[in-house]
């Protein structure tokens, strides 16, 4: 395999990841006005899917993982479990003001932190809940980072690695 | 739909299980103790025609909880029968072999208050987290959450 | 025998918020049914004793996306009950406008998201679109599709410009026109015939026993709906009906789900037309008495209900939610026995589940003692099969 044939490869991987990303939703406890707004970009009316854009079932399957909601205590073990399973490159896009930081329900005993305090976010959305023209444009933006982590060559330049802890669970003394 | 409930016929029926309060136009309350809410259930399920339980509400009036079970029927009537129970030995007999809803709403009670229903099928862990401690009881006027306490969720240095 | 479970992940491929059931099934029936819920449990009703009046409201609307109004509305009036306030007519024709428009696009998503459940994926797309025009008329008025922030404790936050009436108003007769299409789909569409008739079985008493509310009950001849039976806004001095049917299966409940749509265009409709002049709003006092209300609202999935309870500052000392979706689980768990397997996702999508107002899969097969994975697409590919099955004999 020469270095010619595994660049044209690559550049054609690359091409397809930018011109046709799938993405999956994960609600991570929210009122659901977020994914109600996501799939209303698979209507006639906004229509992503001209795009190339799929909305997938599978973590396994998808480029982008879109998360709304707070990110609730019970889901936020999940929503780190579906996010190890989604394969490099992979982008995370948190929906809204609860995405942000919780929204209005910062604080409240059942919630986390945020969704940057279980997954690393590279898109954040604003909204409560942002509109079908938003969430399009948040999936360009990770299109935007797409080709400039292909440029660096990963990642790294703006993100550091997160080390995946083997028990997604651990017990001990933590800031609630 | 049949002619609302009057005053008459809810003191009438109710009054030997307590105090009965016509609180609104179509609203009575009337408020009896723990031992005798399960006749006072049945009694309003057949003598009052309610036959549908709206909810049960609870509240914690720092001295004791309080339960509300809410029930109306075609009367359009509202009917709640309102106990209270101590704080520090909160235990009730269930209503979900009388009544049928009335078992997912004692699991959600039990999760939040901690009160205890003595009976019920399944009192399993309904709302909170899988990892949320024992004995933390959220809707507790008292309780506020501790800084040590690991309540679930992955903390932020997992990440 | 040995119980396996079968999980299904609360990510789900579309649609749905998580949810976790336990289905104990012999072969392809399914014998009992036990729920895990509440993944989207975040504490508000503690919340809600620490923030004022004017605070908790958006709190409250953001309790669930698609009937927001619901919830903002049924705790404004049980406060203003509380403080014996009587907000001005025309306030109350503005709550009732926005309260009906919801009550369409929530009845619209669920008949696109029915579709959905049974592979008809056009019907999701036509209804989504006709949705549009609900939300664009909310968008107008409000400022927002959802999540209006209408409400407060005295009244509405915003008023309706004759522009915005008129906007309204041109929108219904294409809404008006579309529904009439989806009521003859309701008696001449086969796919929807024959997934929907006979499936989720309810009799009236059975309705009645499980404490079953909303579309769910009336498909089942309960006419039970808050707007008759405690009246508020305005719905005592307007023309409209309750829809009730008598299939009590989920094929009743499309038929009174479409029956409400159009009694809501109507209501809209007279609402518009009939809209009095005056102020949206009265000062209300800051603090509220020392009082306790149990404030009842027809929300599009049931009945939704307020426990409130004030203690003389200016917040609030308990809020108890009861959710309709909640006191509907309890009709789904039972009337699932005796179906088959395949037909879990159209019978919980028939309640039109709204699980962020109230909080996957897994399957207990005790005839074969297998299990494995199974998703909602799976089951809807089996229910499809069953029926290209049960078609061809």
């Amino acid at each position: 395999m020469t270095g010619t044939s595994h660049n044209w490869s690559q550049r054609l991987v690359n091409w397809a990841r930018m011109k046709s990303p799938w993405i999956t939703i994960f609600n991570s406890g929210g009122c659901n006005a977020c994914d109600i707004e996501i799939l209303a970009c698979l209507i006639p009316r906004f229509d992503i899917e001209r795009f190339g854009i799929l909305a997938k079932g599978s973590p396994r399957h998808a480029d982008i993982l879109i998360v709304t909601g707070p990110a609730t205590l019970k889901q936020a073990t999940r929503l780190r479990r579906v996010w190890e399973q989604m394969p490099e490159p992979k982008y995370v896009i948190a929906m809204g003001a609860c995405g942000a930081g919780g929204g209005v329900f910062h604080g409240l005993y059942h919630v986390s932190e945020s969704v940057d305090a279980i997954i690393p976010v590279d898109v954040f959305v604003a909204g409560c809940p942002p509109r079908p023209d938003e969430v399009i444009n948040a999936v360009v933006t990770c299109l935007g980072l797409l080709a400039e982590d292909i440029a660096h060559g990963g990642k790294g330049w703006r993100q550091k690695k997160v080390v995946e802890h083997p028990d997604t669970m651990p017990h001990g003394e933590v800031q609630v | 739909m049949t002619d609302p409930l009057t005053e008459d016929v809810v003191a009438g029926t109710m009054s030997t299980f307590g105090t009965v309060e016509h609180v609104r136009k179509n609203r009575f309350r009337i408020t009896t103790t723990p031992d005798q809410i399960r006749d006072a259930v049945k009694t309003v399920h057949a003598a009052l025609s309610c036959d549908r339980l709206v909810t049960i509400s609870t509240a914690d009036t720092r001295q004791a909880f309080e339960l509300h079970y809410h029930f109306t029927g075609q009367h359009r009537t509202l009917v709640t029968v309102t106990i209270a129970i101590p704080r520090d030995a909160p235990e009730l007999p269930t209503m979900s072999d009388l009544l049928l809803p009335a078992g997912i709403y004692e699991r959600q009670i039990h999760d939040l208050f901690g009160i205890v229903f003595t009976g019920h099928p399944d009192l399993a862990r309904i709302l909170l987290n899988e990892d949320w401690p024992e004995n933390e009881h959220p809707l507790r006027k008292d309780w506020k959450p501790d800084g040590k306490t690991f309540y679930g969720g992955t903390p932020p240095e997992g990440r | 025998m040995a119980e396996v479970i079968i999980p299904i992940g609360p990510q789900h491929p579309a649609l749905k918020e998580p949810v976790n059931f336990r289905v104990i099934a012999d072969g392809e029936k399914i014998v009992r049914l036990e729920l895990t819920l509440a993944y989207t449990h975040r504490g508000i009703e503690k919340a809600a004793e620490s923030r004022d009046f004017i605070r908790v409201l958006p709190l409250l609307e953001r309790v669930c996306g698609i009937c927001s109004h619901s919830h903002a509305t049924v705790f404004a009036k049980g406060i203003e009950e509380i403080m014996q306030v009587e907000i001005p007519p025309r306030a109350q024709y503005i709550r009732t406008i926005i309260a009906e428009l919801e009550r369409m696009h929530s009845h619209l998503l669920w008949l696109g998201v029915a579709g959905h459940e049974i592979g008809f994926n056009t019907l999701f797309m036509w209804t989504w679109r006709d949705r549009e025009a609900v939300q664009d008329t909310l968008e107008e008025m409000s400022g927002n599709r959802v999540h209006y922030n209408m409400n407060e404790v005295g009244g509405v936050r915003c008023d309706l410009s004759p522009s915005q009436v008129r906007a309204a108003l041109a929108r219904l007769p294409l809404l008006e026109e579309r529904l009439k299409k989806y009521v003859a789909m309701l008696e001449e569409e086969e796919t929807m015939l024959l997934r929907f008739k006979g499936v989720g079985k309810m009799t009236r008493h059975e309705a009645l026993a499980y404490g079953a509310v909303g579309p769910t009950a009336r498909a089942s001849g309960v006419a039970c709906d808050a707007r008759h039976e405690d009246p508020y806004c305005v719905y005592a001095e307007i023309p409209w009906d309750v829809v009730t049917d008598t299939n009590g299966d989920v094929y009743g409940r499309t038929c009174v789900r479409i029956g409400e749509l159009r009694e809501s265009a109507k209501i809209v409709r007279y609402c518009l037309e009939h809209l009095p002049e005056g102020e949206i709003r009265v000062p209300a006092p800051k603090v509220a008495p020392t009082g306790e209300c149990l404030s009842r609202y027809e929300a599009p999935r049931g009945e939704l209900v307020h426990f409130i309870r004030t203690n003389g500052t200016d917040k609030v000392e308990r809020l108890d939610i009861r959710t309709p979706t909640l006191a509907n689980w309890t009709s789904v768990a039972m009337c699932l026995a005796g179906q088959h397997l395949a037909d879990i996702p159209v019978i919980v999508a028939a309640i039109d589940p709204c699980l962020s107002c109230t909080s996957r899969l897994t399957v207990l097969d005790n005839s074969t003692g297998t299990g494995g994975m199974i998703t909602f697409d799976e089951l809807r590919r089996r229910n499809r099969a069953r029926w290209q099955e049960e078609e061809r004999t």
